[in-house]
Order: structure tokens, then sequence, then C-alpha cells
């Protein structure tokens, strides 16, 4: 990876610094690396990559999101882009552009030998954190939008959510690719963290046409919360997501949910991590893939049971459906368990439409295109109403469908 | 326009290199009820998903000429959109797609490929509230998956549900009876007779003269070895459930 005018880049506070220094250390990863092994980075590799400062995006429409009435938070090429975003004063939530505060620093030996979290943090300009207030219920959802409409654009990006006790939200996530731009990448970071008693759900919406999009992102839970993410994956040149969550207090519910559909030699890539480092917690996995025209899928599912977290009950699974014989699928979910009392299963499930199936539906006067395209509905449908809002569900299933 | 709905000529066909019709002709009228009997294996259920259209059969030989114009070449859902019905002996199940949401969608392929517009929710509802009594159709079962979890009866009820919102020209039933108590038999016979006119056809396939009880025929056919070695009226159906197939197929060899 080349980046232009390096030492004309606008970052350069003491953390970028140490961060380059870290990132320089880290080899740029290959497919020898396990956790790189079906995710060949070449593309990427090949790419010039610049900072783009100015904003090319007008307004929002262009993109048709379902209902945007709560905060909105817009960041585009890697900057904050104030002229696109609205941020509600109130006293229920915090909206800061910087994230040195954030509790906890669990990940931290992860994120210096990751080699994208170090780019990120080499390069970072701006940021948003997010404080919850303890004992509220945000009825609206915090919309965070992330745009990369700049050719070889490199965008860095950070997204940081404190749950204060007892507190509630929705976040929904997009990273969107202008349909006009190349070869951009937003190499973007989420950290996350749930306080005693509170609730978030994450939607996440990647629709990135010709570029890249990384996802790292670091979930802290602690007792009796409940971490709910969806990951909707449409398009993407390579997309990957690497979610790593440290159950760290009893009685949570961890959820994490996705549908990926990559075509036309796209490649999406989603791993997850889930640790249950203390007992009494229950975690749920369910990664859907629908596959076609050269499309490539990896699925690495790990939950892992650390010693003395009894009554632990985990279930992973990921199913996938090859709409042609062009299309590659790899998955490997993955349970270590170092406690003797726990319940957990994994499974995988790799399979093409049944052809009877498809005739049957054909006979009652659906085309080829609309009889797959309702089987795949209904293929993907337990995971997408997982998202709870009939607007939202509409809008992934049509993006998702390319319909 | 002709009262002829149908006409197969010498149709013969095969699937992995196995020929199973043998040069069938059969001639349907407007309404007509024609019962289809015959053994096991003698290409019964072959002659319905060949109407039908499943590419898993090769035609060989012949046509099937189905409002004037031939078939053979024709995809299952352009069949479908011109009036042919197969109710499938062993109903699909299609998990995650509604009964509901299928049918609206089949029915607006139908009015897409005439050009005319989808159908609005309410009188599409309303259709649904009428042809769903036809059957007996519980409520739940209209909102649930396309046949996932229905008992054997319900997919067939089922089955005579969709064939009512569709109103084809010809319904072929492809052992409706099979895994029907009598009672289920009668609602489902009395769901077909009320959709019979003088503009459709029907064809019976089936093992046993009891549900000809029911839906009564005007031909019985006997297929043997993919060929019909003989064709008669309803009586035909008593004799066959009395003596069997065996006397026939002497007969036909001489």
């Amino acid at each position: 990876m080349i980046i232009k005018d390096l030492n004309q880049h606008p970052s350069n506070s003491e953390g970028n610094k140490l961060a380059l220094a870290n990132l320089i250390k880290n080899t740029f990863p290959t497919r020898k690396e396990e956790i790189w092994k079906y995710t060949p980075l070449k593309k990427l590799k090949k790419i010039n990559f610049h900072n783009q400062e100015h904003f090319e995006t007008k307004d929002l429409e262009s993109f048709n999101l379902p209902n945007l009435d709560g905060i909105i938070i817009v960041f585009e090429n890697g900057r904050y882009n104030s002229k696109l975003s609205k941020i509600i004063d109130s006293d229920e939530i915090d909206v800061s552009f910087s994230s040195n505060t954030f509790p906890g620093n669990n990940f931290s030996t992860i994120k210096q030998n990751n080699y994208f979290t170090s780019l990120n943090s080499s390069f970072l300009i701006d940021s948003v954190m997010i404080n919850v207030n303890s004992n509220t219920r945000i009825s609206k959802n915090l919309n965070f939008i992330n745009i990369v409409s700049s050719n070889n654009c490199l965008s860095n990006t950070k997204f940081s959510i404190v749950l204060s006790a007892n507190s509630n939200i929705n976040v929904r996530q997009y990273f969107l690719g202008n349909s006009n731009a190349v070869n951009g990448f937003i190499n973007h970071e989420n950290n996350i963290y749930l306080n005693d008693s509170s609730f978030l759900t994450v939607n996440k919406f990647q629709e990135l046409n010709n570029n890249f999009n990384f996802c790292n992102e670091f979930i802290t839970q602690k007792n009796d919360s409940q971490f709910i993410m969806n990951t909707f994956s449409c398009s993407g040149i390579i997309v990957r997501n690497d979610i790593v969550s440290d159950v760290n207090g009893e009685n949570c519910h961890t959820e994490l949910n996705g549908v990926f559909s990559p075509t036309k030699n796209e490649h999406i890539d989603n791993h997850t991590t889930i640790n249950h480092l203390v007992p009494n917690c229950k975690s749920f996995e369910n990664y859907k893939g629908v596959l076609k025209e050269n499309g490539v899928g990896v699925f690495n599912g790990k939950v892992i049971v650390h010693q003395d977290a009894q009554k632990i009950e985990a279930f992973q699974k990921n199913n996938n459906i090859l709409l042609d014989d062009d299309s590659i699928i790899y998955s490997k979910p993955e349970l270590e368990i170092y406690a003797d009392d726990v319940k957990c299963s994994h499974g995988s499930t790799t399979g093409q439409f049944d052809q009877e199936a498809l005739f049957y539906l054909r006979s009652r006067g659906l085309s080829i295109k609309k009889s797959l395209e309702l089987m795949t509905l209904g293929f993907i449908n337990e995971v997408i109403q997982k998202s709870n809002n009939l607007e939202y569900v509409d809008f992934v299933l049509k993006r998702l469908l390319k319909s | 326009m002709s009262d002829t709905l149908i006409e197969i000529k010498d149709l013969k066909c095969r699937i992995d290199n196995q020929n199973i019709l043998q040069g069938l002709n059969l001639k349907i009228n407007k309404g007509e009820v024609h019962a289809i009997m015959g053994p096991n294996g003698s290409g019964k259920s072959t002659l319905s998903s060949v109407l039908a259209g499943n590419d898993n059969y090769e035609i060989t030989k012949g046509s099937i000429i189905f409002l004037g114009e031939d078939i053979t070449e024709m995809s299952p859902e352009e069949r479908s959109w011109k009036g042919m019905f197969l109710a499938f002996q062993y109903p699909v199940e299609i998990p995650g797609v509604s009964n509901i949401n299928f049918l609206r969608t089949a029915l607006n392929e139908r009015n897409k490929y005439f050009g005319i517009d989808s159908i609005p929710a309410k009188d599409f509802l309303k259709m649904v509230a009428e042809k769903s009594m036809l059957v007996g159709l519980d409520n739940k079962l209209k909102n649930r998956s396309v046949n996932e979890g229905f008992s054997g009866g319900e997919k067939k009820r089922n089955e005579i549900f969709q064939m009512a919102m569709l109103n084809p020209k010809l319904a072929i039933l492809d052992e409706t009876d099979s895994g029907l108590d009598i009672d289920a038999l009668k609602i489902v016979a009395n769901g077909v007779n009320k959709l019979k006119s003088s503009e459709n056809a029907t064809v019976v396939i089936t093992h046993y003269q009891r549900l000809l009880d029911y839906i009564i025929p005007d031909f019985v056919h006997v297929l043997h070895e993919g060929k019909i070695i003989k064709t008669g009226d309803k009586s035909l159906a008593f004799e066959l459930e009395k003596k069997g197939y065996d006397w026939l197929k002497t007969d036909a060899v001489i």
C-alpha cells in the first residue's frame, strides 16, 4: 500500500506518531496468516492512496436511506462533514469529536498487533464519541453515515459509544461507496462499551460498490447488558468485518447476525470472536451468505468459553446458498471451550436451491428471476427481521437482492 | 374458437435415457373432466410434469397443443400464465416465504405478462378470503410459509386454494387424493367441483375409484407403459376397482 505525500498528512498528533511507529513494525498481512487465509489483499495492496480533503456529497437523498429523523453523524472521505450532519442537543446523549475518554483498554494488544487498526490510529483525523447517559431510553435511531466519495481515498474513521448503566439506544451505521468513486477505502474502527443493564442494537449496512471497507470492532459488555449487531453487507471490492466481543459481565445477551451477498468478483469476509470470560451468559450468531457470479464469501466465527465461565449457552450458525457454480464460500465455525458446564453448538451448511422448489414456483407463474428472489428472501428473512423495523427491513431487502 | 382446450399428439418423452411416455394421444375439450388411471410406473405423474413444463423430461416426439399453440418448448411460468395448473402430488415446502406473498407475486407476474396493473391489496385480500373458504383453509395457514409444517391434508387443500386463486383453464390434479382422509377428500373434491365451468377442464390422476365418486369424470383413461390403452366412461373406473389392471394389459397385447 502506498500513501502519497505522507509528510503532508494532516494527522500529526503524538498519538498518530506513536501509532505510525507501531504500524511500521506490523507487516502488511498475507494469506500465510491464518486470519487472512481466505482473503487475499492484493487488490488493496497495489493501490496508491491519498488523502482527500474536500467533500463531494451535496445531500443524502441519493442514498435512499430509511427514516433519518434522529441524530445524524456524517463522515466523508475520513473527515467529519458537519454540513450533512444533524446533532440534536439533549440531556440524554453527548456527542463529541474526541475519543480520549473511552473506558477500558482490554483490546490494546490486539490493536497494536493489527495492521489495519494501527493504520487507522496512524492517520486518524476525526473521530466521534457518543455517551448515552444512565437511565435513558433513546427512542430515535442514531445514524452514523460513513461515505467514501473520492477515488483512491484512504479514509480512517472511528466511532466510539459508551452506554451508561441502564441506558438503551439503537444505532444505524451506513458504510457507503459513492457509485462514482473507485478504489476508495474506509478503514473503520468501532469501540463499544456497555455498562450494567444497558441495551444496544447496531444495524450495520455496507454498500461500498467499487470501494473497500474494513471494520475492526471491539465490544465490552458488563453485567446484565444486551448487545445485538446485525451486519448487512451488499457490495464492495473487499469488505471485511472483524468483531471481537469481550463478555465481561454476568447475565449478558450477545447476538451477532449478518447477511452478505457478494456478486461479480466481490469479496465479503466476516470474522467474529466472542470471548465468554464470566459465567451465566448467552450468545447467538446467525450469518447467511447468498453468493453468485464469482462472488466470494468468508465466515469465520469463533466462540471462546474461558475457564470458569460456567453455564454459558452459545449457539453459532452459518448457512450459505450458492446461486451458481462460480461462487465460493469459506465457512469456518469454531468453538473453544475451557469450562465444563456449558451448552454450545455450531453448524454450517452450504447448498443450492432445490430444483423441485424452483419448478413448483415457476409452475405457479413466477419467472426464474422472481422465484430465486422469493427463495432468497425466504432464506435470509429470519436474519433481516432481526432489525425489527418494517421500513428498514424493506430497505435492506431491496438493496441486498439488488432488485 | 373451437372447444378443444388441449390436444396431445403422439407424445414421447424420456428421462435419464429411459423412455416413459411412448406415443400418448389425448384430446380434452372445455367443460370436460378426464380421469387418468393406471398401475404404478405407467407414466401418470410424468404426463402431469411434462404438461406443466418440467424440463427434467426430454420430449423426443409429438406435440402438445394448448389453446391452439404448441407449448412443448414453453417455460413452466408461461404455461401457467396461459392457464395451465398442476396440483402437485408432493407439494414443495418453501421455508421463509409466506403463502400470501407467494400468491400475490404469482398473480402480479401474470398480470405483468398480460400488461395489466398489479392487483390492489384490498382486492387481493378479499379474493383470498373468498377462495380460502372454498377449501376451508385455516387462516393461520395462509400467512405461514408455503407448505412448511403443513399436514398432508393441509398441503393438498393449499394446492386447491392456489388453484382457486389462479383460476386456470386446465387443472391437472396429480394424486390429490393420496394422503387424504374421507372428510378432507370431500372438502377438496367439493372445492374442485365448485371451480368447474364450461370454459375450463380438469384432469384427475388417481389410483383409486373413490375420488371419482366425488369428482365425476366424463372420461376415464387407462395409462399403461406410456400409452393410453383404454378409454371409457365412469363405469370403467368401477370395473378397474374390481378387476385391477391385468386384464387390460392382456387385451393390449392382442
